[in-house]
C-alpha cells in the first residue's frame, strides 16, 4: 500500500502550516494533477480517475478555512454560487450526486483513507497516515508555487 | 514477484483495507460507500399574471416537479422527475424524464428513458427547475407543450466528453420514438409512424472561461402532419451560453425545415432567442435584472406547423430578487405578438423555489 507522501516542507519558503493539502486514498493512480484538472474534479466535470475508477469527492461542510480556500481559489464561487451549482448539476444528470460533505477533519481522514477513488482537502498540518497528498502543478503544500496557500 | 507473494498480498490486502472501511462505515454509515446516494430535489413555482391577452389572470398555480437521483451501483444511476401541472379541471401528473445510465467513464455514457431532447439548450439546463433560470418562464420556441422544437424524446442516448481536452469537448447521440401523433409530445408508448428520430449534439466547454458552453445539435424524425401525411423533420440548432452571474448571456437558434412525402417543396422555420441578465454588485447582488428577446417564423405552407398559428414574437424586460438562498421573486413585463396579431402586454410575478436534500 502506498505511503503518505512526505510531510509538507516549510522549507521552501512558504508556511506550509497555512496551505491547504489534496489528499487522496492512497490505492489512486494519481500522484500529480495540474490545477486544470484539480479544479475539473472538484467542478464534476472529471468524473473518473485515469483508471476508469470512479472519483468520489469529499467537501468540508461550512464553516472551515480550508473551504474557504476551495470555494475561492478552485470553484471560484462563493457560497450562495456553489449550492446552485452543484443542485444544477444534479437536476440535469451531468452528475451522479453531489460532492460527499465532511464535518471535520477527522470525517476526511477516515474516508479518505477507506473510500478507494476518493479526494479531499485538508490543512497541510492535519495530514495523517495512510493517505496520499497529492502534488498540484508539480508542488507540494508549502513549496513556492503551491496554488492553495 | 512471485506467486506466493501474490496469494499472500491478496489475502492480506482486504484485512488491511477492511477495517478502516467497517469503522468508517460504522462511524459515517451511507457517506463510506462510493454507490451515489439517494438525492431528492424538488421545485415549484407560484405566480400572478395581469394580461392583454385572451387568457385567465390572477393567480396561477406553477408546476411541482420533484427529482430524484438514486445510485443503484457505483456505475449505474437512476434519474427522474415528475410534475404536477394545474389545470382548469385537474392536475396533470407527467413523467418528464426517468432515465437509467450506465458510467462506462468520462467519454462513455449509455443510458436509455425519457429524456428532455438535447436539441435545445434551455430544454437541457432548466429541465422544470424555474428557480434554477432566470426569467418567468421558458422561451416560446422551448417552452411546455412547444410544438415547435420536440421537447421530450423516449430511446437511447450514449455520451461523453473530455473534459480535459482543450476546448472541453462533450458530445451525445441518440436513437428515438421521435414525435407522438400530438405533435407536442414524445412517443411515449411507441413509434407514432415506426420511423425513429435520431440526434447528434455536440458542445464545447473551455476550462479558460468558466460557465461559457457553444455548440450544436441536428434531429432527424418523420412526423405525422394533421392531415395524416408524414412529414421529414430536420432540426439543426446552435447556443452559446455565458451563465456567470456577471453576465448572464444565453443564446440559441434554430432552423426546422419540414419536406412533405407529397413531393412538394420543402419549408425551413426560424426560431431564436437573446437573454442577457446581470447580478448588481453588492449590496444590492440580491438582484439580477435581465432581458429577452425572441421570435418564431413559421412559412405559411409549413406542412406540420401551419395548422397551429405558431408565429411569435416577444420581448421581455425583469428583475429576480433573490430573497432567500433558495428562493426567488421575478417580476417581468412582456410586449408579446401571437400569430400576427396586434401586440399584448402581460406582467407577471413568480416566486420560485426549489427544496430536498441540499
Amino acid at each position: 500500500m502506498a505511503a503518505a507522501a512526505a510531510a509538507p516542507s516549510s522549507a521552501a519558503g512558504q508556511d506550509a502550516t497555512s496551505a491547504i493539502a489534496i489528499v487522496t486514498n492512497p490505492r489512486t493512480v494519481t500522484s500529480d494533477l495540474s490545477f486544470l484538472e484539480l479544479r475539473k474534479i472538484f467542478l464534476g466535470e472529471k468524473q473518473f480517475w485515469d483508471d476508469n475508477s470512479r472519483i468520489v469527492l469529499l467537501v468540508r461542510a461550512p464553516v472551515a478555512r480550508e473551504r474557504d480556500v476551495v470555494l475561492t481559489k478552485i470553484y471560484r464561487m462563493g457560497e450562495a454560487e456553489f449550492q446552485q451549482y452543484w443542485i444544477a448539476k444534479v437536476f440535469r444528470a451531468e452528475v451522479s450526486s453531489k460532492p460527499k460533505i465532511v464535518y471535520s477533519g477527522d470525517m476526511t481522514r477516515e474516508l479518505v483513507t477507506a473510500l478507494p477513488g476518493a479526494i479531499g482537502f485538508l490543512p497541510a498540518d492535519e495530514v495523517g497516515p495512510g493517505m496520499k497528498v497529492l502534488r498540484i502543478n508539480g508542488k507540494l503544500p508549502g513549496e513556492t508555487g503551491y496554488p492553495l496557500q | 514477484m512471485s506467486a506466493n507473494f501474490v496469494r499472500l498480498a491478496a489475502t492480506l490486502l482486504p484485512a488491511l483495507v477492511a477495517p478502516g472501511l467497517v469503522r468508517a462505515q460504522a462511524t459515517y454509515g451511507q457517506e463510506a460507500t462510493a454507490v451515489p446516494p439517494t438525492t431528492i430535489l424538488g421545485f415549484a413555482d407560484v405566480n400572478y399574471l395581469e394580461t392583454e391577452r385572451d387568457v385567465e389572470e390572477g393567480f396561477v398555480l406553477g408546476q411541482l416537479a420533484g427529482h430524484v437521483t438514486s445510485g443503484l451501483t457505483e456505475r449505474l444511476t437512476f434519474f427522474g422527475e415528475v410534475s404536477a401541472t394545474a389545470r382548469p379541471d385537474q392536475y396533470r401528473i407527467e413523467v418528464e424524464r426517468m432515465i437509467l445510465r450506465w458510467d462506462f467513464n468520462d467519454q462513455l455514457k449509455l443510458s436509455g428513458g425519457r429524456y428532455h431532447t438535447p436539441v435545445s439548450y434551455w430544454n437541457t439546463a432548466f429541465h422544470h427547475g424555474l428557480w434554477l433560470q432566470t426569467t418567468v418562464s421558458r422561451p416560446e420556441m422551448i417552452k411546455f407543450g412547444s410544438r415547435v422544437l420536440p421537447v421530450h424524446f423516449v430511446g437511447i442516448l450514449v455520451e461523453g466528453g473530455f473534459p480535459l481536452a482543450p476546448l472541453g469537448i462533450g458530445y451525445a447521440a441518440g436513437v428515438g420514438n421521435g414525435r407522438g401523433d400530438e405533435i407536442s409530445r414524445g412517443g411515449d408508448a411507441g413509434d407514432a409512424n415506426q420511423h425513429r428520430s435520431v440526434l447528434a449534439t455536440i458542445h464545447a466547454r473551455p476550462p479558460e472561461i468558466f460557465g461559457l458552453q457553444f455548440g450544436a445539435a441536428a434531429y432527424v424524425d418523420k412526423a405525422r402532419a394533421e392531415d395524416g401525411f408524414d412529414v421529414d423533420e430536420r432540426i439543426f440548432s446552435a447556443h452559446v451560453a455565458l451563465t456567470r452571474e456577471r453576465p448572464e448571456v444565453i443564446a440559441e437558434y434554430a432552423r426546422i425545415r419540414h419536406e412533405p412525402e407529397t413531393n412538394d417543396e420543402s419549408t425551413d422555420t426560424d426560431a431564436w432567442y437573446l437573454q442577457a441578465a446581470y447580478r448588481l454588485p453588492s449590496p444590492a447582488d440580491a438582484l439580477k435584472p435581465y432581458v429577452r428577446a425572441e421570435r418564431i417564423a413559421v412559412p405559411g405552407a409549413d406542412p406540420l406547423f401551419s395548422p397551429f398559428d405558431l408565429d411569435y414574437e416577444g420581448f421581455l424586460v425583469g428583475v429576480r430578487y433573490d430573497f432567500a438562498p433558495l428562493a426567488a421573486l421575478k417580476l417581468e413585463y412582456r410586449s408579446e405578438e401571437f400569430a400576427g396579431d396586434e401586440r399584448e402586454n402581460s406582467l407577471w410575478a413568480q416566486v420560485a423555489f426549489t427544496f430536498g436534500e441540499h
